[in-house]
């Protein structure tokens, strides 16, 4: 039962009180992918969260005005088919340059978005499944996590692969601190570093064994250039993890991707080989003609 | 008429009951299909309707349509007949 792991019902209570339509969420979650979900869930909300349940009480509210931004923006972009214009830098300053924003709504969002919505859980589980099977027999692998948002996958190859070590790479100096503090809470410190930039900016000479890169694309004016520069950073026959948001307006989603293929397309004019897919639905659409947030994760080589 | 009995039809019709009596006590627990996307929906579709933009912070704890309608009047919705 869902009502067994203390920090999922802070949580849930929390959001609920704010949120209560958001309720069937944890349960659909439940319902899906039983207690294997709700153990991991409940071990990262305790570990990242503690035994503060304040911090769970304000990572909820986050979460919810969240997932309503960009619930609303669904709604317009149903009608509209495009996202709202925006540049770059305008984007850089209203959310990834803007530390209230950040960690008081947009982080703790994707932070508990990877159990909470389908498609992010499902892309983990993909994740566990193709990607880590494939890096465990390198010796002391170095991965690249570039745009590392919340530290989430940082934080999962540090636990899930003992001997690596990663380097995390971000625009926001916000999620770069983020990132740290998820490290530091899973007592990974001394494998992580971070570097703060633009990778096409940086001479990185050190080639890496797997890079990683989770829902960046859609970030960018010129996602086919940084493709370019993520194929740079890996050495031949290395590994990566690739994907991007399809159809899934949010305040600083640029790019707008309609399909996965456009995705696959630009991953291989980067010269890399797509190995496996996913192509995941946020939710099923509610009536003919709608269009649903999807997303599109790959694992390439070089 | 108040702003329930003017927003009534835009409730029925997003959680797709005719026979649904919207009241100021009613919540997302007391309508079978209230969830997150017909609640989006009820709110684009009120923004529609009354000309205003409702905000995050406009919608956080909101606890039933009493609150609501509250928000909505206190951000300069004026229902029909009432001014």
């Amino acid at each position: 039962m869902i009502e067994n792991y203390r920090h999922i019902n802070i949580l849930k209570e929390s959001v609920c009180s704010k949120f209560p339509y958001f309720m069937g969420g944890f349960d659909r979650q439940y319902e899906k992918f039983g207690d294997d979900w709700a153990s991991a869930f409940n071990r990262e909300l305790e570990i990242f969260f503690g035994s503060d349940d304040g911090r769970i009480e304000s990572a909820a509210l986050g979460y919810g005005a969240f997932c309503l931004d960009s619930m609303k923006l669904q709604v317009e972009f149903n009608k509209t088919l495009e996202y709202r214009n925006k540049t770059y830098a305008e984007a850089s300053s209203e959310v990834y340059q803007n530390r209230d924003y950040m960690f008081g709504l947009y982080l703790p969002g994707i932070l508990i978005s990877h159990y909470l919505w389908e498609h992010h859980y499902v892309q983990l589980k993909f994740y566990e499944k193709e990607v880590i099977p494939q890096i465990e027999d390198i010796d002391n692998p170095l991965i690249y996590d570039v745009g590392v948002g919340t530290g989430f996958y940082t934080k999962e190859y540090l636990r899930r692969v003992e001997s690596s070590q990663v380097v995390g790479f971000d625009m926001s100096p916000h999620s770069l601190e983020h990132t740290e503090m998820m490290v530091k809470r899973w007592d990974f410190s001394e494998r992580y570093q971070s570097r703060l930039g633009d990778i096409l900016e940086r001479d990185q000479t050190e080639l890496c064994d797997v890079i990683n890169s989770i829902e960046v694309l859609e970030h960018l004016e010129n996602p086919v250039e940084f493709l370019h520069g993520l194929n740079k950073m890996l050495r031949p026959g290395g590994l990566g993890f690739i994907s991007a948001a399809i159809n899934a307006p949010n305040a600083d989603h640029i790019y707008l991707y309609r399909n996965a293929d456009a995705v696959a397309e630009q991953i291989q004019t980067a010269e890399f080989t797509i190995l496996s897919q996913t192509v995941d639905q946020a939710y099923e659409p509610r009536k003919s003609g709608d269009i649903v947030p999807t997303n599109a994760a790959f694992v390439v080589t070089k | 008429m108040t702003t329930i009995e003017q927003l009534q039809p835009i409730f029925r019709s997003v959680f797709e009951d005719d026979d649904l009596i919207v009241t100021r006590e009613m919540s997302a627990n007391d309508v079978e299909n209230w969830d997150s996307l017909n609640h989006i929906t009820l709110i684009v579709e009120i923004e529609m309707y009354t000309g205003l933009t409702l905000t995050t912070e406009d919608l956080i704890s909101l606890a039933n349509v009493g609150d609501f309608v509250d928000m909505l009047e206190s951000k300069g919705f004026v229902p029909n007949g009432a001014g």
